[in-house]
């Protein structure tokens, strides 16, 4: 499965786990992963790229749907990555000032 | 006869054979027609358009083989069944039939259920078949229709983006849409007091959704550009624009560049490409890398959006890069991409600059070999030659005379503006000074002079009165840099001072007098050593003032040379 998710015993934690490529193809999985939670929930969501091998500008796009469905400002949306070329792509587009990036 | 009753065309010579089947056939409803040998039952076909054929193998005539051939040609592309009538079932007459074009056998003696369960068969065969064909076609249709607005949207979106002064010497682009529409846009236009803009922008995704966000962009672009706004409040303003407009998950990444000959400086936005290149041509490697700084336009409100932009000095003959993603994303077979490594180490080979750009072409074109392109792939190469991008082209006026918007003839008017150290921190009030110049008398041709001489004025007193900035420093090329950071710091926390303009018009032998006051609050200056002749005066300093000579008739120093007036004479 390219996109998994978890979910922590109090329910306030939750991890989405991207393998292979991360693109437009696994919108649907990926956007399962939050779509029930609301801003209100106090969820902190932590995105694990460090399987990922790719992420395109659609998948930039995903990630700002995801913000924006979490309140925006106030969401809580830390992003994992390991990879050179991901970490790149994520400096380039200044997601830094939008997600947390560990 | 019912619509829905179904047609069954019998071809046998056998009168006997004929009868059996028909009675069989009316009983389960059929409408029955017959032929007697293989000619008529081509002719009873062609004339009556049976919905199934009942075809004897041995006729006069014809014999059911040809028959059935010239039957199938008849009917292109409906398919009418048609079942042969076989005495056995030996495989040689199978394999004819079914050569002809026949579709099932049924072997005598006849039985009731068995024909009725070939032809129920063949019927939702049949229907299928016709479905199909008719979903095809509206398809075909469909397609053809979509087409022709795709190729009319084209033409259109050909004319709104127009890739304004992209056509000179010392331009060259690469612009490879994965389909139709690009979600790439290039576009550049001349600025009023010469030098000029460039946007390269990548919309998130391809094709027609991607390219309708580009209409916006050029107009603002081409207007404010026209107006002499400078890229951060254009970047600004598309910003607010693309955020109002575009979904959430759509955003552009671009840059936006301004190439100044007066100072020999490039300024740089950099939203979410990859880092603009600067190629030394004295040094034969990178200069100047310009990382992106910012997140793509369209993605979060004007309040914290950032204007900021870096400023580089540049020198004649150095050559600008810019690319978007595509282009280090280009994809060889194994789907490798090319890569930032590739692409930086084509700068590294201390190629002459003049081969560089189809050198990148080249490589990028070998490591692709065959390769499905993936995104669309802009790259953008400027040289900068100050001559040719100092040429100041027509297009701004003519779009200007285009609009044949009313303009009044030469009146007498008087305007003050007065500028408060709170204003000038946030806005640049030329342009729209100048259009309101432009809208009140319609200098119809006029624009970029006076763009020049209210720039020169306004920022003489700007500059030099309230920010107090020396003009020694603008001896060198990178003392500009260095000249208009401290412009940007002192602008930044500017407390106090004002500059007031005041404009007076008459009316003056078929034309006007334009007198313009530019007085600001500093101190003036050593208003004899500016007035030295061009010839004693040759650093990078003091050119305003002789160009505002060059332009007007008169230019006068007042009180501490704090106060300066020209009179602007047009026709």
């Amino acid at each position: 499965m390219p996109v998994t998710s978890t979910v922590s015993a109090d329910g306030k934690d939750i991890t989405i786990i991207i393998s292979g490529r991360f693109d437009f193809a696994v919108q649907n999985e990926f956007r399962d992963c939050y779509h029930s939670t609301g801003p209100e929930d106090g969820v902190s969501f932590t995105i694990d790229m460090n399987k990922a091998s790719y992420m395109d500008s659609s998948a930039l796009g995903m990630l700002l749907m995801m913000r924006e469905h979490l309140g925006g400002n106030s969401a809580d949306i830390t992003i994992n990555s390991s990879s050179a070329d991901i970490s790149n792509i994520l400096t380039v587009a200044n997601f830094q000032s939008l997600f947390k990036i560990a | 006869m019912n619509e829905n009753t179904l047609t069954v065309l019998v071809a046998d010579d056998d009168v006997t054979n004929r009868l059996l089947l028909e009675a069989i056939l009316r009983k389960e409803g059929y409408d029955v027609i017959h032929a007697e040998d293989g000619r008529e039952a081509v002719e009873v076909f062609e004339r009556e358009r049976p919905d199934l054929v009942l075809m004897d193998i041995r006729m006069p005539e014809l014999d059911g083989y040809q028959a059935t051939e010239l039957i199938k040609a008849m009917s292109g592309d409906v398919f009418v069944p048609i079942i042969f009538l076989t005495a056995n079932s030996d495989v040689d007459s199978m394999v004819k039939s079914v050569e002809a074009g026949g579709d099932d056998f049924l072997a005598k003696p006849y039985n009731r259920i068995q024909l009725q369960t070939r032809i129920n068969a063949l019927m939702r065969i049949r229907e299928l078949y016709s479905t199909v064909r008719q979903q095809r076609n509206e398809l075909i249709q469909h397609q053809k229709r979509l087409e022709r607005e795709r190729q009319m949207a084209k033409r259109l979106f050909a004319n709104i983006i127009h890739t304004g002064s992209l056509d000179q010497p010392n331009i060259k682009y690469l612009l490879s849409p994965m389909s139709l529409f690009s979600g790439d846009i290039l576009l550049a236009a001349p600025k009023p007091s010469g030098g000029l803009h460039v946007i390269l922008g990548d919309f998130t995704g391809h094709g027609l959704a991607a390219a309708t966000g580009a209409l916006p962009v050029s107009s603002i672009f081409y207007g404010m550009t026209s107006k002499g706004y400078s890229i951060a409040e254009i970047v600004t303003e598309i910003n607010t624009r693309l955020k109002t407009i575009l979904p959430v998950d759509m955003f552009l990444a671009a840059c936006l560049i301004d190439i100044d000959t007066t100072t020999h400086t490039l300024t740089v936005w950099n939203g979410g490409l990859p880092p603009l290149v600067v190629y030394a041509a004295r040094q034969l490697a990178i200069s100047q890398r310009i990382p992106s700084q910012h997140l793509p336009l369209g993605i979060i409100d004007g309040e914290s959006f950032s204007r900021r932009v870096e400023v580089v000095g540049i020198q004649q003959g150095d050559r600008i890069y810019i690319c978007s993603d595509g282009v280090l994303e280009t994809q060889n077979r194994q789907g490798e991409m090319f890569g930032r490594d590739r692409f930086n180490a084509l700068f590294e080979a201390g190629l002459v600059p003049q081969a560089l750009f189809d050198t990148i072409l080249g490589r990028l074109s070998d490591f692709q070999a065959g390769g499905l392109q993936q995104d669309d792939v802009t790259l953008l190469e400027i040289c900068y030659d100050q001559s040719l991008l100092d040429q100041r082209t027509g297009t701004i006026e003519e779009e200007e005379g285009g609009r044949g918007r009313f303009s009044a003839a030469p009146s007498s008017w008087g305007l003050t503006l007065t500028l408060t150290a709170d204003l000038l921190k946030v806005l640049d009030p030329l342009p729209l000074l100048i259009q309101t110049l432009m809208d009140l008398q319609g200098f119809r041709g006029q624009r970029q002079q006076l763009y020049t001489v209210f720039s020169e004025l306004y920022s003489n007193a700007l500059e030099h009165g309230l920010l107090k900035l020396d003009s020694s420093l603008k001896a060198n090329a990178s003392g500009f840099v260095e000249y208009y950071q401290a412009r940007e710091q002192r602008l930044a926390v500017l407390s106090e001072g004002e500059i007031r303009i005041d404009i007076r018009h008459q009316p003056d032998a078929g034309g006007g007098r334009l007198t313009i006051t530019v007085e600001d609050t500093g101190d003036g200056f050593d208003i004899d050593s500016a007035l030295l002749p061009l010839t004693e005066n040759l650093g990078h300093a003091g050119r305003g003032i002789q160009l505002l000579r060059s332009i007007c008739d008169e230019v006068t120093f007042q009180g501490s040379g704090n106060r300066v007036q020209a009179v602007y004479r047009w026709r």
